[in-house]
């Protein structure tokens, strides 16, 4: 079975069907990252447009890195750029607290998970899921974020710490 | 990975807890104020993705330029690797030629000498030129080949 790296390769040259089998390797991590990450808004366009960029950019794609870090790293960049985009994402955090607090709001609303990642800065919210829901390693996180392990190390104890804040019943 | 990290992402990925990992979370006050929050976020369901279709049709212009300059690519090394002998070839062919001559105008009439010479040298060009046009055409079987064998 050929490798991601050997067929980033091929679609550098124009497979088709290159393309085709790494899609079908990483279609199910790749929608759930950005799923979780957008909350399920523009997923479908931003699923396909991570795939056109590796398309575009297969020719300069480095073999001697691993083709699922590189797959990551288009996606969580095309993420937050969806994040700066106007209008700004309709979230007030404040909302959540206020819902965990309120007696009548307890259950499956205040602890909905949509709305937990979305309470949390776009930086905590792609190393909660890179770590907790993709089982990557802080090394693996650091390369695809583009930072320090301990900046990983401390985004994720920032995360859940806030995370663990607003589901407090 | 720390016993915490652990219990997170068992939690998460919504396997059960082995006995090791049940009475860290019961004694670590750290996962015991995380559990809920991790629990919900467990439970985030996520659709299935969309077919491969759809990419494949929307990245098809884009696949066929990229086969295209690779053809292009390839085919300009295979003529650029094949252009580097050139002048040697022709060099050897030119004295070849020139000894050709030179050795049947003792035997024969320069005239006839001449038109034998001719006719060598132009078969000669006749043949260069032949292997030369063929470089293109191997060159894109081979690339083909090498897809199909990819693809297999």
């Amino acid at each position: 079975m050929a490798t991601d790296e050997e067929l980033i390769g091929a679609v550098a040259d124009g497979d088709g069907r290159a393309l085709e089998q790494l899609c079908r390797r990483y279609e199910r991590g790749l929608h759930q990252f950005i799923f979780r990450h957008t909350g399920g808004r523009d997923v479908d366009d931003l699923y396909q447009e991570t795939w056109l960029r590796v398309v575009r950019a297969a020719g300069r794609f480095d073999r001697r890195r691993r083709f699922s870090t590189w797959l990551f790293q288009i996606a969580v960049n095309l993420c937050r750029d969806w994040h700066r985009r106007p209008p700004p994402e309709p979230v007030d955090p404040a909302g959540i607290e206020d819902a965990t607090r309120d007696g009548t709001a307890r259950g499956d609303a205040a602890l909905d998970a949509r709305r937990l990642l979305a309470a949390l800065p776009e930086a905590q919210r792609s190393v909660v899921i890179l770590r907790y829901y993709h089982d990557l390693d802080e090394d693996a996180v650091a390369e695809i974020l583009g930072c320090p392990r301990g900046t990983v190390k401390s985004r994720l104890h920032h995360a859940m710490a806030r995370l663990a804040e607003l589901a407090r019943p | 990975m720390t016993e915490c990290d652990e219990v997170r992402t068992m939690l998460l990925s919504g396997r059960a807890l082995d006995a090791g990992s049940a009475s860290h979370l019961a004694a670590c006050p750290r996962c015991s104020a995380e559990q809920a929050a991790v629990r919900a976020l467990a439970a985030y369901a996520v659709p299935a993705p969309p077919s491969p279709a759809g990419v494949l049709a929307a990245a098809a212009p884009l696949l066929a330029l990229r086969a295209r300059r690779a053809g292009w690519r390839a085919l300009g090394r295979a003529v650029a690797a094949a252009l580097v002998p050139l002048p040697l070839v022709l060099l050897v062919d030119v004295y070849l030629v020139r000894a050709a001559y030179g050795m049947l105008q003792a035997l024969l009439p320069r005239v006839l000498s001449f038109y034998v010479v001719f006719n060598y040298a132009a078969t000669l060009t006749l043949l260069l030129a032949v292997t030369y046009a063929m470089v293109p055409i191997v060159a894109e079987r081979q690339l083909r080949l090498r897809r199909e064998e990819s693809r297999a």
